[in-house]
C-alpha cells in the first residue's frame, strides 16, 4: 500500500469534520446540493456493487431508485407509516424486485444483460407514469415532510445530518461487505466465471445477490431522497439518470468504493457548475467525458493510485 | 411605441382598480431597513430563470428574453418606486432537481426578493412546496403550471401564456360552437400536459353536448398509424390536436394520407412554426380545413403584436437575426414580467413579500399582448385563460371571430 | 370491434409497421456492425444519425444543392467524421473488451457534443425536414394506404441492408472485418491491420447512419433530440440477437409492427412501452435473441 494507514485515517477525519460543519458555513442551496450528492453517492455505491465489483451490466438502477421514492412517499402520505419504516419497506420492495430481475436475467451476459435490464428500467418508468391510481401518474407526486422519531424534517438543513449519517453508514457497511467472503465472491465472478466455479463460488447465487443488494441500495437512496425532496416526477426517473450514475462510477474508477464516492462528487459538481454556462454545457460536458476516458481510463482513483505509486517508488 | 405605453398604462390603471385593496393596508415610509431580503433603497432583486440549455431551450430562452426586456424598459423609465430591478438569471434545465437547485440558489444565496421563471410545468411544480414554505411570491414565466396552480396556494402564480386547462377547454368550445362539432376526435399527450387539458376538454364537451374520442400518445412517437386509424374509425366531425409540433406534423400528414377530411384544430402547444409545419407535411392540400389556436391578441405578425416584436429586435439584434427568432413563444414573457412589476408598483414604496403576494392574488390587468385579461382571483392562480383561433390555409392566417374564454373553474 | 375493421386495422398496421420497422432495422444494422467488431455498443449512434441529418439539411436546404450532390457529400462527411472519432478518441482508449464501458462513456460524451453543437446552430429546435426523394403521393395496397416515400424507404432499406450483408460475407475487406470481430488476435496473426479495419468500420457505421438519416428524416422529422429513436434500433438489434445482421432486420420489422398492433388493439398509450416488453419477453425466452448465436463464454 503506497498510502499509509494513519494518513488515510487523518484524511478521513478531516473530511468528516468538514462535512459536519458544512451546513453552518453555507447557504441552504449548498446544503440541498450536498444532500443530492449524498443520494448520488448511495446510488453510485450500489451500482458499483453490481457493475464494478461483480461485472454485471445491470442498467435498471433508476427503476429501483424510483421504487424507493414512491414506496416511501406513498406509505408515509397515505398510510401514515413512520418515515424510517417506509424507507425500509422501499428498500425491501426494491430488493425483492431486484431479486426477481436477477433471477430472470442471471443467464444473460454483457450486452444482452445490459439491454434487457435497460428495457426493464424503461418499462418501470412507463409504469410510474401510467399507473395513475398509485403513483399519481404524469402529474407527479407530492412527498410529505418526513419525521424521524418525532423530529420533523422541514428543510435541507434538518435533513442533512440524516442523509449524511445514512451515507456514511452505507459507505462503511459496503467497505466491510467487500472485504467479506461475499465481496470476494463478487470479484471472482467478475474476473472469470469458470474460475469462480472452480473456487467453489455459486456463480448463479452470487449474481442474484449482487442484483438484489444493488437494488436495495437504490431503494435506500430513493427513501433518503424523499426525506428532503417534496416532489417526484416520473420524467426524472429515466435512463439518463442511470447513465449519469454509471458515468459517475466509471469516472471515479470502477470497482472502487472511493471511486464511486469521488465520481458522484466530481460529476455532481461539474453538472451544477455547468448550469452557469448554459449554451455550451452539453458540448463541455461531452468533451469532459471523452477526455476522462482518454486520459484517466481507470478513473480518478486509478489515476491517483498510479501517481502515488510512482512518487512512492521514486522516494524509495 | 405608442401602443406599448398604452399597454403599460392600461395595465397599471386596471391593476390599480382591481388591487385597490392594497391601499387598505398601511404603507410604512421608513427607509433603509426592510423586513425581506433582496431590497434596498434603490434596487430590488428578482430571480429570473428558464431552461437555457438542452431540449427545452426553445421554450424558455425567448420568453426569458422578453421578460428581461420588459424589466429593462421599466428600469429605463426610472424603475419601480425609484428602485431599479436587478435580475439574477439561472438555467433550470426544465428538470425538477435542477429547477429546485436554481430556486434555492436564487433565494438562499443570491437573496432575491421574489421569483419569476420556469417554462416547464412538471419542473415548476417541484418547487411548489419550498416556495410556499419559504413564503416567496413566485410568478412562472411561460409554464402553464396547472399542477402548482390547482389547488391554489398563497404564493404561486402562473399561466401567463395559458393554463393547459383553459387550452383544452377553449379548443373544444371552438370546435363545438364555431365548427359545429358533435363528435370530436381528441389527440393529446400521455403526460401531465395531456391529463390537464383533457380534464377540461371533457368538461366542456359535456357542457356543449359533444362527445370526445380520445387517443393519448407519447410525444416521442415515430408512427402515428395506430391512433389515426382508431380516430378514423370513430369518424369524428372535428379533430383536435393538443400535441407538440413534431407529433402534430406526423398526424396532419397521416390524416392527409388516410384521406381524412374533417377540420383539424391545432392547439397552441403545436403551433411553434407554421411555415415549417407546411414544409414538413410536404403539401398545402393537407391544410384545406385547418385551424390553429393562439393565445396572443392578434396574428403573430398583426399590428397589435408589433410593439413586442419591435422591442425585441431593438433589444436583441443578434438574436433577432437567428433563424425563426423571435420564437412564437417570446411574447409570453411579457405578461409574466408585467405581473411582477405591476404587483410591485401596487405594493407601494415599502413592499414586503407578503404584501406583494396578497396583491397578486387579486391582480387584473390588460397586457397589450395576450388574448384575454391577465387576471388572478381568490381561487384562481392562472393568469391567462382565453384563446383566439386562426384559419390557416398553408399561407395566410385568418383571424376567426370571437375570443374564447375558459368556462372551467376550480372547485375546492 | 367488427371483423371488417379488424382486418382493415391489421392490413394498415402491418404495412405501416413494416416501413417504420425498416427504419429501426437500418439503425440496428449500424449498431450491430460496430458491436460485432469492437464489442462495444455505440451510444452515439443516435446522435451520429441526427448530426448526419442536419448535414444533409444544410446541404439541401441552406446551400440548395441538388440531391445528386448531397447524397455522396453527406455520406462522405459522416464516414470521415465517424472514422476520425475512432482514430482520435477510441484508439487512445483501446478497444479490447476490458474497456468496453470506457468506450460506452466516450461515445456518450460524443453524443452530448453532437447534440450541443446542433443546438448551437439554432436550427435544431423547430422540427424540420427536407423534401423526400420520392414525393408524397399515396398508393393503396389492399386496404392499406402507403406513400411513395414509404415504399421508397422500405425498398432502399432492404437494398442497402442486402449490400451490407453481401459486403460482410463476400468481400475481402468485409471478411477481414468479421474476422476482427470474431478474434482480433488471430486476425492480426493473419495480417489484418486491426486499427485500419476498425476505423473503416466506424466510418461505415457513420455512412449507414447518414443513409438512414437521408431516408428517414423526411418521415419522422428532425430535431436535435431525434437521436432518441435509436433506442428502438437497440431494441431491434437485441431482439434479433445483437450480432446477427439479418436478426437486426427481423427485430426492426417486429418492433415496427408490434408498435402498431399494440396501439390498435390495446391502447395508444401502450405503444411506447411495447418495444421494451418485447425485449424482455424475447430475452427471457431466448437469451441470445432470435437469430443470435450461442452465448460464448469470454476467454480471459
Amino acid at each position: 500500500m503506497p498510502i499509509s494507514m494513519p494518513a488515510k485515517l487523518s484524511a478521513a477525519a478531516a473530511a468528516l469534520i468538514a462535512l459536519i460543519v458544512l451546513p453552518q458555513l453555507t447557504s441552504g442551496y449548498v446544503v440541498y446540493l450536498a444532500n443530492l450528492m449524498l443520494v448520488y453517492i448511495i446510488l453510485a455505491i450500489g451500482l458499483n456493487i453490481l457493475i464494478g465489483e461483480t461485472g454485471q451490466f445491470g442498467l435498471a438502477h433508476v427503476a429501483f431508485y424510483g421504487i424507493g421514492i414512491y414506496t416511501t412517499a406513498i406509505l408515509t402520505s397515505r398510510y401514515g407509516v413512520p418515515f424510517p419504516v417506509a424507507v425500509i419497506a422501499g428498500m425491501l420492495l426494491a430488493g425483492a424486485i431486484g431479486f426477481l430481475l436477477g433471477a430472470v436475467s442471471f443467464r444473460m451476459r454483457d450486452i444482452y444483460l445490459a439491454l434487457s435490464t435497460f428495457a426493464f428500467g424503461e418499462a418501470m418508468q412507463w409504469v410510474f407514469k401510467s399507473w395513475d391510481a398509485v403513483t399519481n401518474g404524469p402529474n407527479g407526486m407530492r412527498i410529505p415532510q418526513a419525521s424521524l422519531f418525532g423530529f420533523r424534517i422541514t428543510n435541507d438543513h434538518d435533513a442533512y445530518y440524516v442523509v449524511l449519517a445514512v451515507a456514511i453508514v452505507t459507505v462503511l457497511v459496503t467497505i466491510l461487505l467487500m472485504q467479506s467472503r461475499l465481496g470476494r465472491a463478487f470479484r471472482a465472478v467478475r474476473e472469470s466465471e469458470p474460475a469462480a466455479l472452480a473456487l467453489g463460488v455459486n456463480v448463479r447465487r452470487t449474481k442474484v445477490i449482487a442484483f438484489t443488494l444493488s437494488a436495495v441500495y437504490a431503494g435506500l437512496a430513493g427513501g433518503i431522497f424523499a426525506s428532503f425532496s417534496s416532489f417526484i416526477h416520473p420524467d426524472s426517473l429515466g435512463f439518463t439518470t442511470t447513465i449519469l450514475v454509471l458515468t459517475m462510477i466509471v469516472v471515479g474508477g470502477l470497482g472502487s468504493i472511493a471511486g464511486a464516492v469521488m465520481g458522484a462528487l466530481i460529476l455532481g459538481l461539474i453538472q451544477e457548475l455547468l448550469r452557469q454556462a448554459p449554451s455550451y454545457q452539453e458540448i463541455i460536458y461531452g468533451v469532459i467525458l471523452i477526455l476522462f476516458m482518454m486520459y484517466a481510463p481507470k478513473g480518478v482513483i486509478g489515476a491517483l493510485k498510479a501517481r502515488f505509486s510512482r512518487s512512492g517508488s521514486a522516494a524509495k | 411605441m405608442k401602443t406599448m405605453f398604452r399597454a403599460a398604462l392600461t395595465g397599471l390603471v386596471l391593476a390599480g382598480a382591481a388591487g385597490f385593496a392594497a391601499q387598505a393596508f398601511p404603507i410604512k415610509a421608513g427607509q433603509g431597513s426592510y423586513s425581506d431580503p433582496g431590497i434596498t433603497d434603490d434596487t430590488i432583486k428578482i430571480g429570473l430563470f428558464a431552461p437555457l440549455s438542452g431540449a427545452a431551450l426553445a421554450y424558455g430562452e425567448d420568453p426569458l428574453n422578453a421578460a428581461r426586456m420588459w424589466y429593462d424598459m421599466i428600469n429605463g423609465m426610472g424603475g419601480i418606486w425609484g428602485r431599479k430591478v436587478e435580475l439574477v438569471i439561472e438555467d433550470d434545465r426544465c428538470n425538477a432537481n435542477d429547477l429546485v437547485a436554481a430556486v434555492k440558489k436564487l433565494v438562499e444565496q443570491d437573496k432575491v426578493f421574489m421569483l419569476n421563471g420556469g417554462s416547464c410545468s412538471a419542473a415548476a411544480v417541484a418547487a411548489q412546496e419550498y416556495v410556499t414554505r419559504a413564503k416567496i411570491p413566485y410568478m412562472m414565466l411561460n409554464a402553464s403550471g396547472d399542477g402548482a396552480l390547482y389547488p391554489p396556494t398563497d404564493y404561486i402564480f402562473g399561466a401567463a401564456s395559458i393554463s393547459q386547462r383553459a387550452a383544452g377547454g377553449t379548443t373544444v368550445d371552438f370546435a363545438s360552437r364555431h365548427l359545429k362539432g358533435k363528435k370530436i376526435g381528441y389527440i393529446n399527450h400521455d403526460d401531465a400536459y395531456g391529463a390537464w387539458n383533457l380534464e377540461t376538454a371533457q368538461f366542456t364537451a359535456k357542457e356543449s353536448g359533444a362527445t370526445l374520442s380520445v387517443e393519448s400518445i407519447n410525444p416521442n412517437i415515430t408512427d402515428v398509424t395506430a391512433p389515426m386509424l382508431k380516430i378514423r374509425a370513430a369518424n369524428p366531425d372535428v379533430l383536435i390536436l393538443t400535441t407538440y409540433a413534431r407529433p402534430a406534423t406526423l398526424i396532419v400528414k397521416k390524416a392527409h394520407e388516410l384521406g381524412m377530411k374533417m377540420p383539424i384544430v391545432l392547439a397552441v402547444t403545436g403551433t411553434a412554426n407554421l411555415k415549417q409545419l407546411v414544409e414538413n407535411v410536404g403539401t398545402k392540400d393537407a391544410f384545406k380545413n385547418f385551424y390553429v389556436q393562439d393565445v396572443i391578441n392578434d396574428t403573430p405578425t398583426g399590428p397589435k403584436q408589433k410593439w413586442v416584436i419591435d422591442m425585441y429586435k431593438k433589444r436583441y439584434p443578434e438574436m433577432a437575426a437567428k433563424p425563426d427568432h423571435p420564437t412564437p413563444y417570446m411574447p409570453y414573457g411579457i405578461p409574466s414580467a408585467q405581473t411582477v412589476t405591476n404587483a410591485l408598483l401596487l405594493a407601494g414604496p415599502n413592499p414586503t413579500r407578503e404584501g406583494v403576494a396578497r396583491i397578486m392574488r387579486s391582480l387584473t390587468f390588460e397586457s397589450g399582448v395576450m388574448a384575454g385579461l391577465i387576471s388572478y382571483g381568490e381561487t384562481d392562480r392562472a393568469g391567462q385563460e382565453s384563446s383566439i383561433f386562426l384559419k390557416f390555409d398553408g399561407d395566410k392566417q385568418d383571424l376567426q371571430p370571437g375570443t374564447y374564454v375558459s368556462r372551467w373553474v376550480y372547485k375546492p | 370491434m367488427d371483423w371488417q375493421l379488424i382486418w382493415l386495422f391489421l392490413q394498415q398496421g402491418v404495412a405501416s409497421g413494416l416501413v417504420t420497422g425498416s427504419i429501426y432495422a437500418l439503425l440496428a444494422v449500424a449498431i450491430v456492425i460496430i458491436f460485432k467488431t469492437t464489442d462495444a455498443p455505440n451510444f452515439a449512434a443516435g446522435e451520429l444519425f441526427m448530426a448526419a441529418a442536419y448535414v444533409a439539411l444544410y446541404l439541401l436546404v441552406f446551400l440548395a444543392l441538388p440531391f445528386i450532390a448531397v447524397v455522396p457529400l453527406s455520406l462522405g462527411v459522416a464516414f470521415i467524421a465517424a472514422a476520425l472519432f475512432y482514430r482520435i478518441v477510441l484508439q487512445k482508449i483501446g478497444s479490447s473488451a476490458a474497456v468496453t464501458v470506457n468506450v460506452v462513456i466516450a461515445t456518450l460524451g460524443l453524443s452530448f457534443v453532437l447534440k450541443g453543437a446542433v443546438r448551437k446552430t439554432g436550427v435544431g429546435d423547430v422540427p424540420r425536414s427536407f423534401p423526400s426523394i420520392f414525393g408524397n403521393d399515396t398508393i393503396t395496397i389492399g386496404q392499406a394506404v402507403l406513400t411513395l416515400q414509404d415504399i421508397g424507404i422500405l425498398a432502399l432499406a432492404v437494398v442497402s441492408m442486402t449490400i451490407f450483408f453481401l459486403f460482410f460475407n463476400f468481400t475481402r475487406t468485409g471478411r477481414a472485418m468479421r474476422a476482427v470481430g470474431m478474434n482480433p488476435k488471430a486476425a492480426v496473426l493473419v495480417g489484418i491491420n486491426l486499427r485500419r479495419t476498425r476505423m473503416l468500420i466506424w466510418g461505415l457505421s457513420g455512412l449507414l447512419s447518414s443513409l438512414a438519416a437521408l431516408l428517414i428524416a423526411p418521415k419522422i422529422l428532425m430535431t436535435a433530440d431525434m437521436g432518441s429513436v435509436v433506442i428502438l434500433g437497440f431494441a431491434a438489434a437485441i431482439i434479433g440477437g445483437f450480432t446477427s445482421l439479418p436478426g437486426a432486420v427481423l427485430g426492426g420489422l417486429i418492433i415496427g409492427i408490434a408498435e402498431n398492433l399494440v396501439g390498435l388493439f390495446i391502447s395508444s398509450r401502450a405503444i411506447s412501452v411495447a418495444p421494451f416488453v418485447a425485449i424482455m419477453l424475447v430475452l427471457v425466452l431466448r437469451p441470445q435473441g432470435l437469430l443470435g448465436g450461442k452465448v460464448a463464454v469470454k476467454k480471459v
